[in-house]
């Protein structure tokens, strides 16, 4: 029979062939009878209509070959009429065509196509994998049956046949982006498969035994890491072009629903999970009474530095062991973590005026914890005070919290710290830090009263006993010591200048000249080269000096001021 | 991309037939079986496919474990397309005397081209890598 023959050839070969004029022309045109509504020909048109091809026109005759156990007798049956064209089938498949993409309005006859080589070729492509000899599966679908590699074993997916109907459009993501030609292709395959005759005998499916090597629980440990990579706390940031993109899909998908265009179809997001991160432990162990820190060191934190050694002159404490510095240096280091504390509150705000309530209790707070000495009782209780000074950590401590105390435990600091100045400028020997107070003392040194400074000052000029110099000598010698005491002056000469009555012959007066003139014979009596250098030199110095001493002393005076200035 | 939408994952090629092209310049093609966080990959019942012109040649390998960062690309064979292809195939020991032929001509082409740049004072400088095929 001429369809036996024909079933071997390409379809496009037959086409290509004139047919039996019979065949050509009422292929065209609807002079048929009536529809056969024979049972035989439901399936074929359900074919037909499920496929919808619309770049095919022989879907009649390729729905033939589709499958091979298709009933014999329906094939029996078209073959009879396959040559007539005059199928109902074959007419809707023509108009089918006709609706399609094909560039010619109609199709003049079956043998000219009116297609272009490259259409054909693809239609011949697509043919050939529906064609029976040799039976292939159109489609490699997720769940393929592996093959051996050597002799093909060309066993057909039955999940071909079965395939969800939901499925019509590519089941990629919304993220795959195909060249409309592939699409269609695509597409074309899909729609040839998802026909599935319920008659069709299930093909068995040729097991993968190799299959799931990789486990489930792998696959998910696989992802799991993958998605651990990617997870961040500011997604915006990091991945920027994809959030967006999902927006601007979800936006287009809820759009498209409001107007019914499509049902609500969920687009896939990726979501990466949260997960804690490891907690930090303590590595550096602390035993009570163990010799320093026990050596627990991990990569995260390696082994701590040794607490820092004191270094240095050590004066016998009596009854204080090294303990004691400790203590002491643990304590500055609290105080220094309050500190930071009202630095951090004030970074933000301006500089000066507007502490809040909070921030001026902390202050407070700290300045309490410095124990500095009470005025009358400067000697006393200024232990714990001068410990902390005698500490270089201990004097940035007060540097910086100086500018944010009130005026008056500004100066009350600042009585205290002049008043033990010897001692300190000796501890100071040393580290040679106290000049990072100088800064921050010299503005509050303006806000002493007269009677204040003459208090503080008073201090110095002590002789103190089994000793033949004065206290203010040693402080002369100290670059710190001998600025402040500089500003001091200056200061006194200041509010001595600015107001008259304290000229008048008083108390307090005398001891300013006393002290005045003490001073000056103090640093002439001193070589210039033991003479530190002042931070400062104030300008009314000398005039104060003038007043006070006799001309000898101040040309003395002046020579080795001069020279200290020079150094 | 069922797993991780909006990303390019290896989960779902698992247990079917890649062609794996690597850095040195082989052609690998096997079922994927396993994979790691690194794209290292497991290929079953592999073969290394040689080209020489339009033939090919395959030699087959087994199982192969292939380092990720030796990949350069890699993708799924349609197994129905599988052999529609224009390519010959033809066996292993004239696909590599092919092979042979075609790097002797390779190297006489480069030892010229060599040769004539030097004789106009021009060198140009060796790739000593592995990724030159």
């Amino acid at each position: 029979m001429s369809t036996s023959t024909s079933e071997k050839q390409p379809l496009w070969i037959r086409l290509l062939t004139p047919e039996p004029p019979s065949t050509s022309s009422s292929g065209l045109h609807s002079s048929q009878g009536p529809e056969k509504s024979c049972s035989p020909l439901a399936p074929e048109e359900e074919l037909v209509s499920a496929s919808q091809l619309e770049e095919e026109e022989e879907n009649e005759n390729e729905e033939e070959n589709l499958d091979p156990d298709l009933a014999l007798d329906v094939e029996e049956e078209e073959e009879e009429e396959e040559n007539s064209l005059g199928d109902p089938a074959v007419l809707t498949a023509v108009h089918n065509a006709q609706k399609g993409l094909l560039s010619s309005p109609g199709i003049k006859a079956p043998g000219v196509l009116g297609m272009s080589p490259t259409s054909l070729y693809f239609l011949c492509q697509t043919l050939d994998y529906l064609s029976p000899s040799p039976f292939r599966p159109t489609h490699a679908s997720t769940s393929s049956p592996a093959r051996h590699f050597g002799p093909r074993l060309l066993s057909p997916d039955p999940s071909l046949f079965c395939s969800s109907p939901t499925l019509q459009s590519p089941r990629f993501s919304h993220l795959t982006q195909l060249h409309p030609q592939h699409q269609r292709m695509l597409q074309l395959q899909q729609q040839s498969r998802t026909p599935s005759p319920p008659a069709k005998k299930p093909w068995s499916q040729q097991p993968d035994p190799y299959a799931n090597l990789m486990t489930q629980k792998e696959k998910d440990w696989v992802i799991k890491v993958q998605m651990v990579q990617l997870q961040s706390e500011n997604p915006s940031l990091d991945d920027c072009y994809y959030q967006k993109y999902y927006q601007k899909l979800e936006k287009r998908q809820a759009d498209e629903e409001l107007l019914g265009q499509r049902s609500k179809v969920e687009s896939l997001k990726l979501v990466t999970p949260y997960i804690q991160k490891a907690e930090a432990y303590e590595s550096v162990v602390r035993i009570e009474g163990s010799l320093g820190q026990v050596a627990v060191s991990t990569c995260f934190s390696p082994r701590r530095a040794i607490d820092a050694v004191p270094h240095g002159t050590q004066e016998p404490e009596i009854g204080a062991t090294s303990s004691q510095r400790l203590r002491v240096l643990y304590w500055i280091e609290k105080m220094f973590l309050q500190l930071l504390e009202i630095e951090e509150g004030q970074k933000d705000g301006p500089s000066r005026p507007c502490y809040s309530e909070q921030q001026r209790n902390q202050v407070e707070k700290l300045f309490q914890s410095l124990n500095t000495p009470e005025q009358n009782h400067l000697d006393e209780a200024a232990d714990g005070f001068l410990q902390v000074l005698s500490v270089r950590k201990g004097k940035a401590l007060v540097a910086r919290l100086l500018p944010f105390l009130p005026q008056d435990r500004a100066v009350s600091l600042l009585l205290a710290i002049t008043h033990h100045l010897p001692l300190l400028v000796r501890r100071d020997a040393a580290d040679q830090a106290l000049q990072m107070l100088f800064q921050p003392l010299s503005k509050y040194i303006n806000h002493l009263t007269f009677h204040e400074l003459l208090q503080g000052l008073q201090g110095l000029m002590l002789l103190p006993p089994g000793s033949s110099e004065r206290l203010v000598t040693a402080v002369l010698q100290n670059q710190f010591g001998i600025s402040l005491l500089y500003a001091l002056l200056s200061h006194g000469e200041k509010l001595v200048c600015l107001d008259s009555s304290l000229e008048e012959s008083n108390s307090d007066h005398t001891v300013w000249t006393d002290i005045v003139i003490l001073i000056a014979w103090e640093i002439a009596q001193m070589p210039a080269t033991s003479l530190a250098e002042p931070l400062a030199f104030p300008s009314n110095l000398l005039p104060l000096f003038c007043r006070h001493v006799d001309k000898q002393l101040v040309q003395q005076l002046e020579a080795t001021m001069q020279l200290a200035w020079i150094y | 991309m069922n797993y991780m939408p909006g990303t390019a994952s290896l989960i779902e090629d698992i247990d079917k037939k890649h062609l794996v092209l690597l850095r040195d310049g082989r052609t690998l093609i096997g079922f994927l079986r396993s994979i790691d966080q690194f794209a290292n990959l497991v290929l079953h019942q592999t073969v290394e496919r040689i080209h020489v012109g339009k033939k090919y040649g395959d030699i087959p390998r087994g199982i192969f474990v292939v380092r990720g960062e030796n990949v350069v690309l890699l993708g799924e064979i349609d197994l129905e397309k599988e052999s529609d292809t224009p390519l010959q195939q033809v066996s292993i020991e004239e696909i590599l005397e092919e092979q042979r032929v075609e790097q002797q001509a390779k190297l006489e082409a480069e030892k010229l081209k060599v040769q004539a740049l030097k004789d106009r004072g021009l060198s140009i400088p060796r790739a000593d890598t592995l990724d030159e095929y």
